[in-house]
């Protein structure tokens, strides 16, 4: 089944055409660790879902919206060499003009403005489908077009493709951002997105930034090294794995499955990922690690929420299980355990059925009202990912953005409270009202998590 | 005369041979129609209540009451949970005999009685008929309609699941989550296999030998691809074949059987009037709640007599009223002619609502299994049931049972409103809306 990705805006495009190229490599390399039929089903099936064919170019499964047309103009370019993969001809919609950083401007102006024509793009490459499986759409939560226009449009394909999933594929902004009024446009966006979209699959700028810096040993770090951090992550969770246990038939609706063992509960909806290996291409040849070690750091990495595997507090442990839940909750809060609501771990590579789970399935990672035998799923291939022998990838539903959650949104009240640029918004048709109603959602998604 | 005499001798004395001779025939002939039949000899033996008996019957009647179930092979209980859901769906149809109830529950005795239970089946409806229609062997592509009867059949008990303390609701709101995606998947999984069921039936269209058709089903262009699986498709035909031969030759020898039948229920042993006749098992607080809804039953039948009192009062003074009125009028002839078209005209009138509040109400879907056929638009001769008024009886079920889940909706929402007025300082926050 197949999924129709929307990029949103200068940031969503640019790493739309990374998580592509990421797919795409990653499908043609040889050195997948496995038999040569298996390489050719995982390749069969990464094509099915993410590109189609034409005269046997494959063609991503995309839609190019933007204000501008700069950035759309560089990606179609840089994707349309001999040999690799093309955008459709005539999947790019641009105008001449930015939104100006204007969540408002996006969302009241430019969505209506343009609805028609951005829909038909997406249905026709939608009628290309055999059968769809959803969308992703991937945007940042900041910046003008890609957050008011993103939110639009969210709204617009859940109303028209009520049976089609949606992840939002969400940039969450550094904290010391350029753009002055992105508190606003995060809380805006969070809110609009919470209420049409089904899961919102979070990428921190700041984490990816940081794995850049300390793991892959970038001195400059560009947009382009943060952006193929992100589609190494994103391709590690979405690349074919197998079916069930045993079986050796890929999955065939891997959006589906993710989203009914992680997202069922309306309330819960943030999701968050994290990687283990990760290291630059010079440094791949000569490691080597073993499941042991990596389940554990990744295990690790959970509980005490940090963000890669380096720096890791050791000091994080599940409490008791004996304890009663109310103290339960308190002990961890104070030692900033994270609780997961559920979690998905995604095996690649050697030995892939030798690996032991038995960490993540310890009940004291999980809130008390879902037993780890429901919130655990598990995901194996033994076709290994971007030629790391051994991967590993956990998508978790839990608190890890309960804290940067917080943060944003009381920033955004303090501005709010001294009025501080909301003529901006309410030129263009968001009221006081709206923001209020953002507010309460957002404390309401906070309050939640925080009960785990 | 003489020879017409000696061939009605001929032919009773053949008849009463028949007699004795055809019973084993009918009884292997019923064994062989029944899925997973016992043999002969098993009932041979149940007519004297033998034990060895028993647990094949038991496995026979849970097989014959469970078709869907029994399908899947691994989830087959033991054969005492079989027991017991067969007591209770039999007391469920409405079994009489309280001796069935007495058996053990651990299958090991009983034969003679559920030997008797078996031929109650049978003579109660088309039981033979009813499971040959459920593993009838399909060769074209089906359409899938909504079908009632399924929901009726009581399921095997789930396993034990105690609410210990309050359920966190959360934890509902979860599995609500999940179903809502399952339901999705489904949909869409559906929608791929009929536009590939549709490339399917227009690739192959004029392979059909049959004019009628016109194009292959799945199953027909299977049987092409691959012969050595043609094999197995042929084999399990003949199987069926077998099966609905036995059906026809039950059918003719079935007097014998019933004959048979009643030599066994006279060999039983009078019915014990002082045993208490079947009660199930009711759970202690399951008690409470029967409790108060006979209650509430009995209240709503004494509602229902003081309504039906009231209404025929009232039509009584009505239709008093209504000769007063009618009475000062002439009886000429004019007038009876005029009288006989009202009458008809009200008949009509009649029939057309019954029909269309029948139809509003069960709105009639084919009970039939029909073939899924491509033709081309206009085309002339088509047969059998068109897909734009199966599409037309699924809207109206659609819309039907929209207005009872509307209904539900709004009941559960005044609960939940009087629920919140009893609990002072309460305050209702709603997720964020789906």
């Amino acid at each position: 089944m197949s999924i129709v990705t929307v990029q949103l805006g200068q940031c969503g495009n640019q790493i739309g055409f990374e998580v592509f190229d990421a797919l795409f490599m990653d499908s043609q390399c040889s050195q997948g660790f496995c038999s040569k039929r298996e390489n050719e089903a995982y390749q069969a099936s990464c094509r099915e879902r993410f590109f189609r064919e034409e005269n046997g170019v494959p063609i991503a499964r995309a839609v190019l919206v933007d204000m501008e047309p700069k950035v759309i103009n560089q990606i179609l370019s840089k994707a349309a060499q001999p040999g690799r993969w093309k955008y459709g001809q005539h999947a790019c919609f641009c105008q001449k003009q930015g939104s100006g950083n204007n969540w408002a401007y996006g969302y009241s102006v430019h969505g209506p403005k343009h609805e028609e024509s951005i829909m038909s793009l997406i249905q026709k490459e939608v009628e290309k489908c055999d059968s769809l499986s959803g969308f992703f759409i991937i945007m940042s939560i900041a910046g003008g077009t890609g957050s008011g226009l993103g939110a639009f449009l969210t709204q617009r394909l859940q109303d028209h493709y009520s049976n089609a999933l949606k992840m939002n594929q969400i940039i969450w902004p550094y904290g010391t951002g350029e753009v002055i009024v992105q508190n606003y446009n995060s809380i805006l966006t969070l809110s609009h997105l919470y209420r049409s979209s089904e899961a919102l699959l979070v990428h921190e700028n700041d984490t990816i930034h940081k794995i850049c810096a300390k793991l892959m040993n970038i001195k400059q770090i560009s947009f382009r090294d943060i952006n193929q951090v992100l589609a190494h992550q994103l391709g590690s969770v979405f690349q074919p794995t197998y079916s069930a246990e045993g079986s050796f038939h890929y999955r065939r609706n891997p959006l589906g499955d993710l989203m009914e063992n992680l997202v069922p509960h309306p309330e819960f909806k943030m999701l968050g990922v994290r990687n283990i290996p990760q290291m630059s291409e010079n440094s791949l040849a000569y490691s080597t690690f073993t499941w042991v070690g990596l389940l554990k750091h990744l295990r690790q990495m959970l509980i005490s929420n940090a963000k890669m595997e380096e720096g890791i507090d050791w000091q994080v442990r599940p409490s008791l299980p004996r304890l009663p839940p109310l103290n339960k909750l308190s002990l961890n809060r104070e030692q900033h355990f994270n609780t997961s609501l559920a979690n998905l771990v995604i095996l690649r590579g050697k030995d892939v059925q030798n690996a032991n789970l038995e960490g993540f399935k310890d009940p004291a990672l999980y809130t008390s009202w879902l037993r780890p035998a429901d919130a655990l799923s598990v995901w194996k291939t033994s076709r290994a990912f971007n030629r790391y022998e051994r991967s590993a990838a956990l998508v978790s539903n839990s608190q890890f953005f309960v804290r940067p959650l917080d943060t944003i949104v009381g920033k955004a009240w303090n501005m709010f409270a001294s009025k501080a640029y909301i003529h901006q918004y309410t030129k263009f048709g968001i009221e006081e009202e709206d923001f209020l109603d953002s507010f309460t959602l957002l404390e309401q998604v906070i309050a939640s998590y925080c009960n785990l | 005369m003489g020879r017409r005499r000696r061939q009605v001798r001929e032919e009773a004395s053949a008849w009463a041979a028949a007699g004795t001779r055809t019973l084993p025939d009918a009884i292997a002939a019923l064994s062989r129609s029944l899925p997973a039949g016992p043999s002969p000899e098993i009932f041979r033996r149940a007519k004297f209540d033998r034990p060895e008996a028993a647990p094949e019957l038991w496995r026979l009647l849970f097989r014959v009451l469970s078709p869907l179930l029994a399908d899947r092979a691994a989830a087959s209980p033991g054969l005492g949970a079989q027991a017991c859901w067969v007591k209770a769906v039999l007391c469920y149809h409405g079994y009489p005999r309280s001796a069935l109830a007495q058996l053990p529950e651990d299958g090991s005795q009983g034969s003679r009685e559920l030997l008797l239970a078996l031929s109650w089946l049978l003579a109660r409806g088309p039981l033979l008929e009813w499971l040959l229609a459920q593993t009838c062997v399909q060769l074209g592509d089906q359409v899938p309609t909504f079908e009632y009867e399924v929901l009726a059949i009581p399921r095997l008990a789930a396993p034990q699941m105690d609410a210990e303390g309050p359920v966190d609701i959360r934890h509902l709101q979860w599995l609500m989550g999940k179903l809502h995606f399952r339901w999705q998947n489904l949909i869409s999984i559906q929608q791929e296999q009929c536009a590939l069921l549709s490339k399917i039936h227009t690739y192959t269209f004029g392979c059909h030998s049959d004019q009628n058709l016109g194009h292959l089903s799945v199953t027909e262009t299977e049987t092409l691809r691959d012969p050595e699986g043609s094999q197995q498709l042929l084999q399990v035909l003949e199987q069926e074949n077998a099966r609905l031969e036995a059906a026809l030759e039950w059918r003719r020898y079935e007097l014998v059987f019933w004959q048979w039948m009643d030599t066994v229920l006279g060999a039983c042993p009078p019915e014990d009037p002082s045993v208490p006749s079947f009660q199930p098992r009711i759970p202690e607080h399951g008690r409470g709640k029967l409790e108060l809804v006979a209650r509430e039953l009995q209240a709503l039948k004494e509602e229902l007599q003081v309504l039906q009192k009231l209404l025929h009062e009232e039509v009584l003074s009505r239709r008093q009223a209504w000769e007063t009125r009618v009475g000062a009028l002439g009886h000429g002839p004019e007038w009876s002619t005029s009288r006989q078209d009202l009458q008809q005209a009200v008949e009509q009138e009649l029939l057309a609502l019954q029909q269309s509040w029948k139809q509003d109400r069960y709105p009639s879907l084919p009970r039939r299994r029909h073939r899924l056929v491509k033709i081309e638009a206009g085309a002339a001769g088509a047969q059998g049931l068109p897909v734009a008024e199966v599409i037309r009886g699924l809207k109206s079920q659609e819309a039907s049972l929209e207005v009872v889940l509307c209904q539900l909706q709004g009941q559960c929402r005044q609960e939940l409103a009087r629920l919140v007025g009893t609990m002072p300082g309460l305050i209702w926050i709603l997720p964020p809306g789906r």
